[in-house]
């Protein structure tokens, strides 16, 4: 029976292969009646004392324009085993409570959620699940482009997977640029730390990506895609990786996840599924109560693999970043006497010296938004980072 | 090479200036084609005369003033003159040697053939060898023999096409002084009953024309006429057969839509499409251009039996539902039940749509096709020695390059897409009382979105039906047959997870139904109908070698229909007249099977699950049964107008679960079984009905109520594909759907047409008994394909005989939808959440469209005919949403709206009959 869940978001992706059938227009429809104030729970604990993130937030209004999630704050949080522990979650601010204990795979756990003056909450009970590892992660490269894959095999325990990952790539600018204005000394090289020209760009996956095992032969599933770039893409300017994190579900999550996904990322064509209504495994705990919650909590191992991969083993690859195209560099000589009208907003960089007769006569510009990396990533190396 | 187009026009104009006399000679009569704008008659005769054999007599007097204004094409000579003669007091008649005698008041004597006393009694046929027309016309039959104290009689026989021989269907014979009327039925047999006494007879065939017989009936006998086809209606009082019945008939909710007429609607890519013809009627609408599937009076698109002679179509649709699946080509005409639906129908819910297959006809070998953008076609038909007729018809794509265009209109992301489909018909008499008729139907779609995923499905069905002819009151016809629809689905995304999945379905069934005149006011029809359904729900296995996909299978179904039914049509009096049916549904579901149990009294959850049962083969799993009312009445309030009143009730044993809001191309069938019970409803409805100036107008507004038992909605996150134990996942629903339709058609005239707007609602609610889950709390919430206002203009203006144009306007409300409330981020993304079911509606739907169609010349000795059609679909390039929704764009979430087609669609078809 739980199978039939993944069958059918199968054949349903067949379907959705069938594209956006019909002329797509950006509308902005009139929605019905709001509904803020939903709890909104999100987090996979790691059983074995790696810290883990749990985040609470609020549903918000459509119309909201706000980046941020609005965080749910000032909750007691805590983890109950069937024998009575308790296992406090600690708030990070900003929505984020961190658990890191070792517990017992072979009990159930209860979370537990008060949030004064807005309702206690609590899970159904979860059973954590040992994920299994990694068989192996890598890459295929053809002539569409890049595929990250994983292989892995599941067992009677973990049948269902997730698996979420985070991008980091080299990012460089379209016009690599040494030097800096400062107020006080004029143009100067930068040092180390000013450095705008190599930068480290990272993204965390926005889809949800499941399979089930026991479609495959041994539950081995093969080649399972994580992540797929066309030629041209930016990702492979130097070098790029991504670590890939495994987690086992109970088959009831991969109803939820399904659900998820169905409703944001499969809509949209003719034979969309219909919208349905989502819940998870939180609920409030007074049965009269009206407050909703949404989200599926597990509890299990996270099992990680990161993958590395060089420019130089993939070439060619032609990078096509069509923002930058109309990045030049000046033609105009700026001399010192203009450095501070053209220099000091800090919008126009300096990029190149231009050498006259007796040495330096001054700079040619570039915009920054062409040169300075900062903007679009950021400048730190991650510690995980091997070159 | 000249433009054909071009070309046509010419001619077009040329005949309308010069007003010229064509005269072809025809086996049997001199024709007269021409166009008479308000000439005199003395122009007129010259003009004859001047082109035919005809010499005309009469006194210049007697026809001083009288002017002819028509238009003639092909037309008989007797048929020109009763239209100029019609309010005078002029009479014709003809003499020999093409003479023609024009008088005032007395119609002048001529000369008597031998044959114009013949007896024409019982059995006899009405054109021997070498009797021409015009004798016939005007020549009074004496049928049977009178007989004392019998103040009645009745007079049968047969109406044919006297250019091919085929037999007419649907052609009303009537007479004028009480109107008495019947109508052809299949095998273009009539019954008449009338005063014993001289009578004037008019037959009067769909398209228009009339012809009249002079006979003296003085007892039963049999009259068998051959009526001409080419010859355009020319008489005022122009009497159709939809006109008439429409008053008389007791059943509502009847439509009927012949091939011509859809094939003047403007159509996408100028594909004429049987089943998109049928939204012009009022009562039926669609959720998208995007499928064939529509709902009728509020029910689901699952609940029509569409109905190819007696092969039920289960997915007639080309191209994932774009365009229907049926060659038009091979198809008389379509007739829609919304109500009244006959007894001897049964099996969905909410409608019956009869597509009448073509038999060829019996003439000689001809053809015909058509070349437009997205297919061609090419049909034959004819005889096959005396009493053999067949016709085959066949369509393919050619699509590819219409996809890739479409693609920058449409954004129709379809990389590869073919289809086609085949029918062959065949009728066999077997001397005067039997008749076998075969017909098949084949269609197959194959289309690929991207490299990986080949996607194809198919329709096969096949029927015989022998009908056996026991005498004037009795016939019966037994048919059988198979229809077998699958899809199936291939994925090769990397070698090793390739997989095929495969739905199917076949149906076997075997009727017996008799046709009875019970004395002279009642019409029994009874018969049972026996149907065994087998439907395989779903398979995945490997694709390929490679493979390590683990097959996995639902087990298969069967189940058994058996219904009986009875059904009399009794005319009380002028007045009254009351069509009652019974139809009693007997189904079993069959092992074997393997289902879970659940603790009675139980919603069929997951949790509730207490054990397994195996069925073993041939064992009644779960036996329902229960009779269907079928009852209408009609009172007749004048010659005009009457009114009418009908309750039925149906029952329907076979689900379509779909998850989505039109058909799609994946959806699975689904037998009632232990724990999903067969779907009921019963229709109220009243009406009234009216035909103004001259039955050239025809109005009719009608109410219905509808409530609705045991339908499926899903529950949060169903999954419907492979899924062993779909009870778990559906929600018993209610349905009531409410509404009046009112619908006004001029089917005759240069300017002629339709209008109808239906205000209707469409409502469902979890039932009580579900525990599940209960969408929006079991308050009621509108199905998708609630539109309350839909409106529907069709005007088609006859320019000339060969030149029309249609334009067609149709608006309807937006369909309802379910927008979210909130938005939350979750996995990495903003997300949204949704609460009421279709709570929301998209905007207003409005399309408008225009098409041309030019005949060719009607020479006869043409090699062949041709006609262009040309037009454009959606001209104001309305984007009509089809959808609204939001989807994260890196995270973020975006509203768009999803139309199927944004800008005009042009189109051109090249036609020819050969």
């Amino acid at each position: 029976m739980r199978a039939a869940n993944t069958y059918g978001s199968y054949v349903l992706l067949a379907l959705m292969g069938l594209g956006v059938l019909g002329c797509r227009e950006i509308f902005d429809p009139e929605v019905g009646e709001e509904a803020s104030g939903i709890l909104v729970v999100e987090g996979y604990l790691d059983s074995e004392g790696l810290a883990s993130e749990l985040t609470l937030s609020w549903t918000s209004e459509l119309k909201e324009s706000g980046d941020e999630l609005s965080p749910a704050l000032g909750a007691t949080v805590y983890l109950l085993s069937e024998q009575g522990t308790t296992y406090s979650l600690e708030e990070r601010g900003e929505g984020v409570y961190l658990f890191q204990e070792d517990i017992s795979e072979q009990m159930t756990y209860e979370l537990h959620i008060e949030l004064p003056g807005k309702g206690t909450y609590k899970s159904d009970p979860i059973q954590p699940i040992l994920t299994p590892e990694i068989l192996d992660a890598g890459y295929v490269r053809d002539e569409s482009g890049i595929e990250v894959f994983v292989n892995t095999q599941g067992n009677d325990n973990a049948d269902d997977f997730l698996w979420t990952y985070e991008e980091t790539w080299v990012f460089l600018p379209r016009i690599i640029t040494n030097f800096i204005y400062k107020e006080d000394v004029g143009v100067v090289e930068r040092k180390e730390e000013e450095r705008i020209s190599r930068c480290y760009k990272s993204e965390r996956n926005s889809g949800v990506l499941l399979e089930t095992s026991s479609r495959f032969e041994d539950q081995v599933v093969f080649r399972q895609t994580i992540k797929e770039f066309e030629e041209g893409d930016p990702r492979m300017q130097e070098r790029y990786s991504v670590l890939i994190s495994q987690k086992a579900i109970p088959s009831d999550a991969v109803e939820f996840w399904e659900t998820l996904k169905k409703n944001t990322e499969d809509i949209g064509t003719i034979f969309s599924p219909l919208p349905s209504l989502i819940g998870g495994n939180i609920h409030a705990v007074e049965a009269s109560s009206t407050q909703k919650a949404i989200g599926y909590v597990s509890i299990g191992v996270v099992q990680q693999e990161r993958v590395f991969i060089d420019r130089a083993d993939i070439l060619p690859w032609s990078i096509s970043m069509d923002e930058f195209n109309t990045c030049f560099i000046g033609t105009d000589t700026i001399p010192e006497s203009q450095y501070a009208t053209v220099f000091a907003s800090g919008s126009t960089l300096p990029a190149r010296v231009v050498m006259g007769p007796m040495g330096p006569i001054g700079y040619y510009t570039a915009p920054r938004w062409c040169a300075d990396c900062t903007l679009y990533a950021n400048r730190e190396k991650p510690d995980f980072w091997i070159e | 090479m000249i433009n054909p187009t071009n070309k046509v026009c010419l001619l077009v104009l040329l005949w309308i200036m010069g007003g010229t006399v064509a005269f072809a000679q025809t086996s049997t009569e001199p024709r007269i084609s021409g166009f008479f704008p308000g000439v005199s008659f003395q122009r007129f005769v010259d003009r004859v005369e001047e082109d035919t054999p005809y010499q005309f007599y009469f006194r210049s007097e007697e026809i001083a003033g009288l002017t002819v204004n028509l238009q003639a094409d092909q037309s008989q000579l007797s048929d020109l003159l009763d239209a100029i003669f019609q309010n005078t007091d002029m009479k014709y008649s003809f003499g020999p040697e093409y003479a023609v005698f024009v008088s005032r008041g007395q119609k002048l004597q001529t000369q008597l053939t031998d044959g114009f006393f013949r007896n024409i009694s019982s059995g006899a046929e009405e054109l021997g060898e070498g009797v021409d027309e015009a004798f016939v016309r005007n020549n009074r039959f004496v049928i049977g023999e009178l007989s004392p104290g019998k103040n009645t009689a009745t007079l049968r026989g047969s109406i044919s096409s006297l250019e091919s021989g085929e037999l007419i269907s649907g052609a009303i014979v009537f007479e004028k002084i009480d109107f008495t009327r019947s109508v052809t039925d299949v095998e273009g047999n009539y019954a008449i009953t009338l005063p014993v006494g001289k009578h004037t007879l008019y037959v009067q065939n769909l398209g228009g024309y009339v012809e009249q017989r002079l006979i003296d009936l003085r007892g039963d006998g049999r009259l068998d006429m051959a009526v001409g086809e080419s010859i355009y209606s020319l008489s005022e009082v122009v009497v159709n057969s939809g006109a008439i019945s429409h008053i008389t008939r007791p059943e509502m909710g009847v439509q009927s839509l012949s091939v011509s007429e859809m094939k003047k609607l403007p159509a996408v890519l100028g594909e004429v499409d049987v089943l998109k013809g049928i939204l012009i009627l009022p009562g039926v609408n669609t959720v998208g251009e995007a499928s064939v599937g529509f709902n009728v009076r509020g029910g689901a698109a699952d609940q029509n039996l569409v109905l190819y002679e007696n092969s039920t179509l289960f997915n007639p649709s080309h191209l994932f539902g774009f365009f229907s699946s049926i060659n038009a080509d091979a198809v008389e005409g379509v007739e829609l039940h919304k109500a009244g639906i006959p007894a001897r129908y049964g099996g969905r819910l909410s409608s019956v749509l009869e597509i009448q297959p073509k038999f060829g006809n019996s003439e000689k070998i001809g053809g015909s096709g058509g070349i437009g953008p997205l297919t061609s076609r090419l049909s034959l038909e004819g005889p096959l020695g005396k009493n053999t007729t067949f016709l085959i018809a066949g369509r393919t794509t050619y699509s590819n390059w219409v996809l890739d265009w479409l693609e920058d209109r449409a954004d129709f992301n379809a990389s590869r897409a073919n289809f086609y489909d085949l029918n062959l018909n065949l009728k066999q008499r077997f001397g005067e009382n039997d008749v076998f008729e075969l017909t098949g139907y084949f269609s197959k779609d194959q289309f690929q979105f991207d490299p990986d995923t080949v996607y194809g499905y198919q329709n096969q069905n096949f029927a015989a039906k022998w009908t056996h002819y026991f005498n004037e009151q009795l016939e019966a016809s037994f048919s059988g047959g198979v229809d077998a629809y699958d899809f199936d689905i291939t994925g090769e995304d990397n070698p090793l997870n390739s997989y095929e999945f495969g739905f199917g379905m076949n149906q076997t069934f075997a009727k017996v139904d008799f046709l009875q005149d019970f004395d002279e006011r009642h019409r029994f029809q009874y018969g049972i109908h026996l149907n065994y359904i087998e439907l395989r729900p779903g398979k995945i296995r490997p694709y390929g070698e490679e493979s390590i996909v683990v097959p996995d299978e639902v087990e298969q179904e069967q189940a058994l229909e058996t219904s009986l039914y009875f059904s009399d049509e009794f005319e009380i009096n002028d007045l009254w007249m009351v069509s009652g049916g019974l139809r009693y549904n007997l189904y079993n579901y069959l092992g074997p099977q393997t289902t879970f149990t659940y603790p009675d009294g139980s919603s069929h959850g997951e949790s509730d699950v207490t054990g397994e049962t195996t069925h073993p083969s041939g064992e009644f799993i779960k036996t329902y049964h229960g009779p269907e009312f079928r009852i209408s009445a009609r009172y007749t309030l004048n010659n005009q107008s009457s009114l009418k009143a009908g309750v039925n009730s149906m029952r329907q044993n076979i689900h379509l679960l779909s998850n989505t809001s039109v058909i799609s191309p994946t959806d699975t069938w689904k037998l009632s079984d232990e724990f999903i019970r067969p779907q009921t409803g019963i229709q109220y409805a009243v009406g009234y009905f009216r035909n103004m100036a001259m039955n050239t107008l025809e109005f009719s507004a009608e109410m219905y109520y509808k409530s609705m038992k045991n339908l499926l909605d899903y529950r949060s996150g169903a999954s419907i594909i492979l899924n062993d134990d779909v009870e778990q996942d559906v929600l018993n629903t209610d349905g009531k759907a409410y509404g009046v339709e009112l619908f006004l058609k001029k089917s005759t005239g240069r300017l002629n047409g339709s209008v109808s707007y239906t205000y209707s609602r469409s409502l469902l609610s979890t039932s009580n008994e579900e525990q599940k889950e209960k969408i929006n709390d079991g308050a009621e919430y509108s199905s998708n394909y609630d539109q309350p206002h839909h409106a529907v203009l069709i005007l088609n203006y006859e320019v000339s005989k060969r030149f029309n144009a249609t334009f067609s306007g149709n608006y309807s409300t937006g369909r309802p939808i379910t927008l979210p409330v909130s938005k939350f981020v979750y996995g990495g993304s903003e997300r949204v959440y949704f609460t009421d079911r279709n709570a929301q509606r998209v905007p207003d739907y409005l399309r408008l469209d225009f098409s041309v169609n030019l005949e060719g010349n009607h020479k006869v000795n043409k090699l062949a005919h041709s006609s262009w059609s040309f037009g454009v679909y959606n001209i104001l390039g309305r984007s009509n949403p089809y959808s609204v929704y939001f989807v994260p764009e890196g995270g973020k979430l975006q509203g768009y709206k999803l139309s199927i087609f944004a800008d005009p669609i042009p189109f051109i078809t090249y036609n020819f009959r050969f």
